[in-house]
């Protein structure tokens, strides 16, 4: 919901006050560290948005999109924070997505860190054989290096994460779910006060 | 329990990979089964499971029989790669994965993940996730998430692998409870260790056929003549090092993350060496190396080389003074043939090394493989181009990093002859093991990490008695080691 504001918001102050609010939320819920890390990341996608638009648009469209961008982004990163893969999951699968997709949505997350690990990995075995791998305009040819190992090594775990599945009884029939998080009427309440929020809110913004 | 007669396979486009295997397994057993890189033992456990015919396709002949009483499912699996095996977010959810297919009712998934965490004493792993374990504890929980669904036969690809000392400690103790309380076990290796000793049967396959069926008291002497447990070739006379250091280490700290990786690490390296880092892993030894040709930087201390800092200069000018050849080969294979593999360094940083090729595909015996696909290799031959493609550069310090891992017996006699003949041609050469059999074979003078500190350096043979170190737990005495057995 709250991407949803992020989206809805108009004024550029408020986008601001948004900010603002995200940024103090985050020392509450304790990982603002863990956002400082990965800002490595995420200041450069913001930084070539800004520049794109300020190239066609102006100045101030450039910064409000920039910053919009930066909320959104945190608020997605705080929902991937606070719940468990898992506990998303079974939420999609209440939804009512099928099992299978919802696998492959936990299963995707799960290797996210694995992926980025043997992406090191390759980098410094070929850097330590003499293929430099730097972000440089005249290294780009090179980045052959990295991609190649990495598709391959992917195909072979996806190939061996298959088997384990298969031997630990994946799609067989009648599957049981376990430790469910039954919503409760704190839940729905919740809910519906924030929706309440969202629509006084996109009212206020748009009105 | 479970009968094959004159059993058959090939997969898809391959020649027969077992051919003609006769074997009964019995109730209450624990069985070995040892083979080199590709002589069908992996094969072996995929027609035990299943998995052949069901998941591959390929050519299955001759007579399986599984007569089992109780319930699905009758054979468990626990792979060699963790990563694989270990798909969830937490521990927890990691065992009830298989309770959950088998449609458990959630008292009882509840009351398994119980039972299974107690026996293997990972109660305290429960909430943590897959990838923040160590090799061991992994192993460990991959055990666990087989075993909560109560197989009669348990089957093991390679449960040792990249595990130090301790870890394999603590697996062989867990397998052996697990046989004791009922069990049937069968453990599938290409390295013999302490844990045939525990086993009721020892199986030797070469080429697809079963060599040996007996005893382990009987195999000793099969193993040996079938390079299972390597048999290190005598060193060549030492040539004496220079007095000139090569690298010099002085008061080197790294931290990352707020943790202390490194603490102030001081030594020397001289000409012409050849030094082992050993250390469990976690000890910081791949830390250490990496600051060598800058990988990593130091947070504090400095780092010479040829009495020149080392700090400033880019990773990739430096392999042709300081070669770091990784673990796995896989992470750098990128050509369709092996000779531009090997040359694909040298061509990068234009290097002109057309001398050196042919006399490092010589040394490596490279030459019948120049024109194969990098991918299609046995393990053995992966990994000796991997290491071609470093020596390739002509370094004056080369480095390996865990390079007897994942290979067999006879390549690990195979990479003692060939360090050796390089040493004598001079290169200086940096191993870091946790194969403390391997290091000893080749290295004149080991450095002990531990826990991120320089805890010792000096002669192999002093420092695997030392009171001390033993004790800590940053050495273990020969006739301690689970990897050796003679």
């Amino acid at each position: 919901m709250a991407i949803l504001a992020v989206f809805l918001t108009r004024r550029p102050e408020t986008l601001l006050v948004q900010c603002m609010i995200l940024l103090f939320s985050l020392p509450l819920l304790g990982i603002g560290g863990a956002l400082v890390r990965s800002l490595g990341l995420i200041c450069p996608m913001i930084g070539l948005i800004f520049i794109i638009t300020l190239l066609f648009y102006d100045v101030q469209t450039a910064l409000l999109l920039s910053v919009r961008l930066l909320n959104l982004m945190t608020v997605s990163f705080i929902l991937f924070r606070v719940s468990g893969v898992e506990e998303i999951g079974n939420t999609l699968k209440w939804i009512g997505i099928p099992h299978s997709f919802v696998f492959i949505f936990t299963t995707a997350m799960r290797y996210v860190p694995l992926i980025g690990q043997k992406i090191r990995n390759i980098m410094d075995a070929q850097t330590s054989r003499g293929i430099d791998l730097r972000p440089k305009i005249k290294n780009a040819g090179n980045f052959i290096a990295l991609l190649m190992p990495l598709l391959i090594q992917s195909f072979v775990l996806s190939d061996e994460l298959a088997i384990a599945m298969e031997t630990r009884g994946f799609g067989r029939k009648g599957r049981s779910i376990r430790k469910m998080h039954p919503l409760t009427g704190l839940d729905y309440s919740l809910m519906a006060i924030g929706l309440g929020f969202l629509i006084l809110f996109a009212w206020w913004e748009n009105g | 329990m479970i009968r094959m007669k004159n059993i058959r396979y090939r997969y898809p486009g391959t020649g027969w990979v077992l051919k003609g295997i006769d074997l009964s397994i019995q109730r209450r057993e624990y069985i070995t089964v040892f083979g080199s890189n590709g002589s069908g033992k992996s094969t072996l456990g995929y027609i035990l499971n299943g998995l052949i015919p069901h998941f591959f396709n390929g050519t299955l002949e001759g007579y399986l029989a599984i007569n089992d009483a109780g319930a699905f499912p009758v054979v468990g699996t626990v792979l060699q790669n963790t990563d694989a095996q270990l798909f969830s977010s937490t521990v927890e959810n990691e065992i009830a994965f298989g309770l959950e297919s088998l449609g458990l009712p959630e008292s009882e998934i509840e009351r398994r993940i119980k039972e299974i965490s107690e026996r293997l004493h990972i109660t305290d792993l429960l909430g943590q996730s897959p990838m923040d374990l160590s090799g061991g504890e992994k192993r460990m929980v991959a055990i666990a998430s087989v075993l909560c669904l109560r197989p009669s036969l348990l089957i093991l690809d390679e449960p040792y692998s990249n595990l130090d000392w301790h870890g394999i400690r603590q697996v062989r103790s867990v397998l052996r409870e697990i046989h004791e309380q009922g069990t049937n076990v069968l453990v599938i290796e290409q390295r013999v260790g302490g844990f045939l000793r525990d086993a009721t049967r020892c199986i030797v396959t070469e080429h697809g056929k079963i060599i040996f069926n007996g005893s382990p008291e009987d195999s000793y002497e099969i193993l040996r003549r079938n390079h299972l447990v390597p048999n290190y070739p005598k060193r060549c006379d030492s040539i004496p090092a220079c007095n000139d250091p090569l690298l010099s280490v002085r008061n080197l700290s790294y931290r990352s993350q707020k943790k202390e990786i490194l603490k102030n690490i001081s030594f020397e390296i001289k000409n012409g060496e050849t030094v082992a880092v050993i250390g469990k892993n976690g000890a910081g030894k791949t830390s250490l190396v990496k600051q060598f040709n800058g990988l990593l930087r130091p947070t504090d201390g400095d780092l010479f080389f040829q009495g020149e800092k080392i700090k400033g200069k880019a990773t990739s000018q430096l392999a042709t003074d300081i070669g770091l050849c990784f673990q796995n080969p896989n992470d750098q294979f990128f050509k369709d043939n092996v000779k531009d593999e090997i040359l694909a360094g040298a061509r990068a940083i234009g290097k002109n090394t057309d001398h050196a090729f042919y006399t490092i595909c010589n040394i490596f015996h490279l030459d019948s493989i120049l024109d194969k696909s990098p991918y299609r290799l046995s393990e053995g031959e992966k990994k000796r181009v991997a290491l071609a493609s470093v020596f390739v550069m002509q370094p004056k310090l080369v480095i390996l990093d865990e390079p007897t891992v994942g290979q067999d017996g006879r390549f690990r006699e195979v990479l003692a002859s060939l360090l050796d003949e390089l040493r004598t041609q001079g290169l200086t050469i940096l191993i870091v093991t946790h194969d403390l059999e391997f290091a000893r074979a080749t290295a004149d003078r080991w450095i002990v990490l531990h826990d991120g500190r320089l805890i010792a350096d000096g002669y192999p043979r002093e420092l695997c008695r030392d009171e001390y170190l033993v004790r800590i737990g940053a050495m273990i005495r020969p006739e301690e080691d689970e990897e050796l057995i003679f």
